[in-house]
């Protein structure tokens, strides 16, 4: 399996590993002084462990590997085999080094970057006591002696282990080589020679934290062009007016009659003067005029160049990302049992390194649910007359100024029928809705939030947290849009559209409460001003008609919690629809300012994630501006206007305080963990080590919004909890979450004979797959 | 060996001699260092006003002093969060470190204000602005005297103080960076 999200683990693996690493580092340095503290040598040696434990927890193998190796050395050395010797420190000190890359890099497809395999093998080479493994000269150090271990360290494996099978970060280089290739490659040459040949690259490599003050002060610079057009445009206008009033004057001048002259003639020297100066300043500003707009567009030339190279530095190829698919595609056709193919064009599509980092959990979700609704089983298939295998194609392409991926499969295709009917089975839609809805509105339903057409949830789909979370994660995270199109029997192609680069979007800017926001464009559909008569008042809600269609009206001040300010504009009112997972919404504001390509900013280190707010801007003035987040802000309109599908929920928990979970579970390793996950989300925890205690805490009363259980425990296992839970008339309602290792289909077919409402497997777990299913179910 | 025979002489000094300076001088500078070493065991503080109060900030977490700025209110945030600044392209929380501290000094800053004057302190990778009413000096005290935080104090104010020194008769608290930059809105 590829893993999903492991993000929160990683954050808190990443915050304990600089610790481990930095005293790791100092504790090579005291060696080299001193190379028999023993205590100091039982530390590092712990700190080795303790980091090999937990990178491998949260899935950083990579890491794993390389602190395994590192206390393969420490054992030795605290058991006298061999003695620390500072021509050992480089080895160690790249080990580190590399170990920090990884996680710094936690998540991301670095093979391309950091040779580990060549690493691990000059690690093992210094753990076999060959010094000469750190020696660059000597090929020979390719062959550790034999090892006397006590665990052998493959040196080549040729056939890798499970997990390292199953890990994303596959090696991905240029020439797309597979695993075996490589092993043989270093075989031949040697590790050293690898070593040498990196370094006589023609690269430098820097930390993106680097590269990122870079871009922050690039875009300072860009922030002052647009600043500095600004007053080109400003001293046009002032350049017109001097031409103006020269212009004026001259007429006034030639028109005074002869009379006149006599009577002025006191003040001709005056007059001459004012003609001079007049004249004076016309040329003046239109000398300047001229200089500055040179300049300006001399700099802004610069400046373009200096944004797009400096941008280009963060460009990597798609490819980086993609090359671990086909791996993940084969997983899950072998795991849905399809016979899928994986056919990828334009991976030398470039992408800003951010935008790569955040798409990859959109696409292996939606290739997910292709594989699992998409394509037919091969007998399936076979009847239908399609060829047995069936096909993902996974393009982009560069269009303009966005990529555009495609995921289009030759499967099944959506069926408008089963998702009307799936949509009205949930209460999304009415019968007479879903009467009036186009197959193509229909499609757009899979966006919905919570909506599957799955009778079960497991991890892999039905879940009901697919494409809406997809959607939202594109439009939010990355300003950009996701489409659907798909031809019953013949397929569905997914059209994701994502902006070059994150760090420039137009946005339209608004006032609202005498402060201006910023709302990126591509959500927008129109902005209008409209009649205060054109609002209809439905059931207390504000709504307008549009080419035959109500949108919901709500104020942007309300949304936003902002108090309502005395300059409003009287009359017409500036209203911007967006529309959004196939909801439109009207939104009141005060003003609208303009419209201007913006550079998105984050809001700094301390504000890590705000309702409503998706970062700033900086604003020629130099006024900050915040962006406003789309997705947040449908969310908490709809249910201002009582729409939303969170609305329940949100009344429960003001209703009936924190929710319960009983958590059934002998392991204690799992419980705790589950308890802190259920705990950090505001759940009240209840325990039982198995399933006969979790069942007798139910029947003497315990009353629980969910029960999460394990299926193998003493006394009574989970599906027999679950059975008997189902079972009883009391208690049936209470939805059963199975948290399990067994991943067989037979065991998913009884965990739904038994009546579970959701199934999750250890193997992807993570907090938010069983916080998001839970909340799901107890609404 | 030629060569090193050569120094003593040029010196006029015998080889026992010079081995016996070079012990002397390295006796003292292994003295000195040692200290030098003592004395570095004190804390160097910021100190400042807020209300009628003084408080502290250690120097080492202190990267500028602000005065003057414009603070962009964002919504949805915390009541202590007073909004942003930007500081040359970095975009840094505004906290309003009497909200924070309940101080007794009578009701908290208006949001969007911009008066008081600001440390940009940094805690870990978070970098923040405090609001403070005066910035005053900076002192060094024995890191032995910083005390912990009084057990009298409640256990909310506890956790935003972490320690305490008297100095010049006062008893001064010392801000705790860490829990009063704890990042907001990050999942757990």
């Amino acid at each position: 399996m590829v893993e999903f999200d492991r993000s929160a683990f990683i954050q808190k693996f990443q915050e304990e590993a600089t610790e481990y690493l930095q005293r790791l580092n100092e504790g090579v340095i005291t060696l080299e002084g001193d190379p028999k503290n023993r205590e100091l040598i039982e530390q590092m040696l712990r700190d080795a462990h303790t980091l090999k434990g937990s990178s491998r927890m949260v899935g950083l193998l990579d890491i794993s590997d390389v602190a395994h190796r590192l206390e393969d050395i420490m054992v030795k050395i605290r058991d006298g085999e061999m003695e620390f010797d500072p021509s050992m420190s480089d080895a160690f000190f790249e080990a580190l080094d590399a170990i920090v890359f990884l996680k710094d890099n936690a998540g991301t497809d670095v093979s391309g970057q950091l040779d580990v395999p060549g690493l691990l093998e000059r690690l093992s080479a210094v753990a076999a006591g060959s010094a000469a493994g750190v020696d660059a000269g000597q090929p020979a150090a390719a062959e550790p002696p034999a090892e006397p271990a006590a665990e052998p360290v493959p040196a080549k494996p040729a056939v890798p282990e499970p997990e390292a099978a199953s890990r994303p970060e596959q090696p991905v280089s240029a020439e797309e080589q597979a695993p075996g290739q490589k092993e043989r490659a270093s075989a031949s040459q040697g590790p050293a020679e690898e070593k040498l040949q990196t370094r006589t690259q023609q690269t430098v490599r820097i930390r993106t934290e680097q590269v990122d003050r870079l871009l922050n002060l690039v875009s300072e610079v860009v922030i002052a062009q647009i600043k500095a057009e600004q007053h080109a445009r400003d001293l046009r206008i002032a350049q017109a007016l001097a031409t103006d009033v020269y212009q004026t004057w001259r007429r006034v001048r030639a028109s005074l009659s002869v009379e006149a002259e006599a009577v002025l003639a006191g003040i001709d020297d005056d007059l001459r003067m004012i003609d001079e100066l007049v004249n004076d300043l016309r040329q003046r500003m239109t000398h300047m005029l001229k200089e500055y707009s040179d300049d300006v567009s001399r700099a802004s030339t610069v400046v373009a160049d200096l944004q797009e190279h400096s941008m280009a530095i963060r460009m990597l190829p798609v490819s980086t990302v993609f090359n671990a698919f086909p791996r993940a595609v084969r997983d899950l056709a072998r795991q849905f049992k399809k016979d899928v193919e994986l056919v990828m064009e334009g991976g030398d599509t470039e992408l800003d390194k951010k935008v790569l980092e955040e798409i990859n959990d959109p696409l292996i979700h939606i290739m997910r649910n292709a594989v699992d609704h998409g394509i037919e089983p091969v007998e399936r298939r076979r009847e239908l007359g399609k060829p047995e295998k069936g096909t993902i194609k996974l393009a982009a392409r560069q269009e303009g100024d966005h990529i555009v991926i495609e995921i289009s499969d030759d499967g099944a295709g959506i069926d408008p029928a089963a998702v009307k009917a799936a949509a009205i089975r949930k209460g999304y839609l009415t019968e007479s809705e879903a009467k009036s809805m186009s197959d193509r509105e229909a499609t757009y339903l899979i966006f919905e939030a919570g909506f599957s057409t799955s009778p079960i949830i497991t991890e892999i789909s039905g879940r009901g947290v697919g494409m809406d979370v997809v959607r939202e994660f594109i439009v939010d995270k990355l300003k950009g849009s996701l489409d659907v199109e798909s031809e019953p029997g013949r397929g569905t192609t997914f059209r994701l559209t994502i902006p070059l680069t994150l760090a420039i979007i137009r946005a339209l800017l608004v006032r609202v409460s005498g402060q201006v926001f910023a709302i990126p464009t591509s959500s927008i559909e129109e902005t209008l001003r409209i009649d205060p008569a054109e609002v209809i008042k439905v059931e207390g809600r504000e709504v307008i008609r549009r080419q035959r269609r109500t949108i919901p009206l709500v104020h942007l001040r309300d949304v936003l919690g902002l108090e309502a300010s005395e300059d409003a504009e009287a009359g017409k009112l500036p209203v911007v629809t967006i529309g959004f997972s196939g909801h439109r919404m009207g939104f009141l504001v005060d003003a609208f300012v303009g419209e201007q390509q913006i550079v998105i900013k984050t809001l700094g280190s301390h504000l890590k994630h705000v309702d409503n707010v998706a970062g700033v801007t900086i604003l020629g003035a130099g006024e900050v501006v915040p962006i406003l987040n789309v997705p947040d802000l449908m969310a908490n309109a709809r249910r201002m206007t009582g729409r939303a599908g969170g609305r329940t929920a949100v009344k429960r928990e003001k209703d009936q305080g924190p929710r319960r979970v009983l958590i059934c579970e002998d392991s204690f390793t799992t419980r705790e963990l589950e308890r802190s996950i259920f705990e950090a989300a505001g759940y009240v925890v209840e325990t039982a080590t198995d399933g006969a205690a979790g069942l007798a805490k139910l029947r003497e009363g315990l009353k629980v919004d969910a029960v999460v259980t394990d299926v193998q425990m003493p006394n009574m296992t989970g599906f027999e909890l679950t059975r008997a839970i189902k079972g009883d008339e009391t208690l049936k309602e209470i939805p059963v979450i199975i948290v399990t290792s067994l991943e067989r289909e037979e065991e998913k077919a009884e965990g739904i004979e038994a009546g579970a409402d959701a199934y999750i497997t250890k193997s992807v777990f993570n907090q938010d797959t069983l916080l998001d299913t839970v909340e799901r179910l107890i609404r | 060996m030629e060569e090193r025979k050569a120094m003593p002489s040029a010196d006029g000094l015998g080889l026992d001699e010079q081995v016996r300076r070079i012990l002397r001088e390295r006796a003292e500078s292994l003295a000195q260092a040692d200290w030098v070493e003592e004395v570095a065991e004190t804390r160097r503080l910021l100190l400042f006003r807020l209300g009628e109060e003084t408080y502290a900030v250690g120097v080492e977490d202190v990267r500028e002093i602000v005065s003057g700025f414009a603070v962009t209110r964002i919504p949805c945030v915390p009541s202590h969060v007073l909004g942003v600044i930007n500081v040359r392209g970095e975009i840094v929380s505004v906290i309003d470190l009497a909200a924070v501290l309940n101080a007794q000094q009578g009701a908290a800053r208006a949001p969007g204000g911009d008066d008081g004057s600001g440390i940009i302190v940094r805690s870990d990778d978070v970098t923040g602005m405090l609001v403070v009413d005066e910035i005053g000096d900076i002192i060094e005290v024995p890191a032995a005297s910083v005390e912990p935080p009084l057990s009298s104090l409640d256990r909310a104010h506890a956790e935003t103080v972490s320690g305490t020194v008297y100095w010049e008769g006062r008893l001064i608290a010392v801000v705790n960076l860490a829990r009063i930059l704890q990042p907001v809105g990050e999942r757990a």
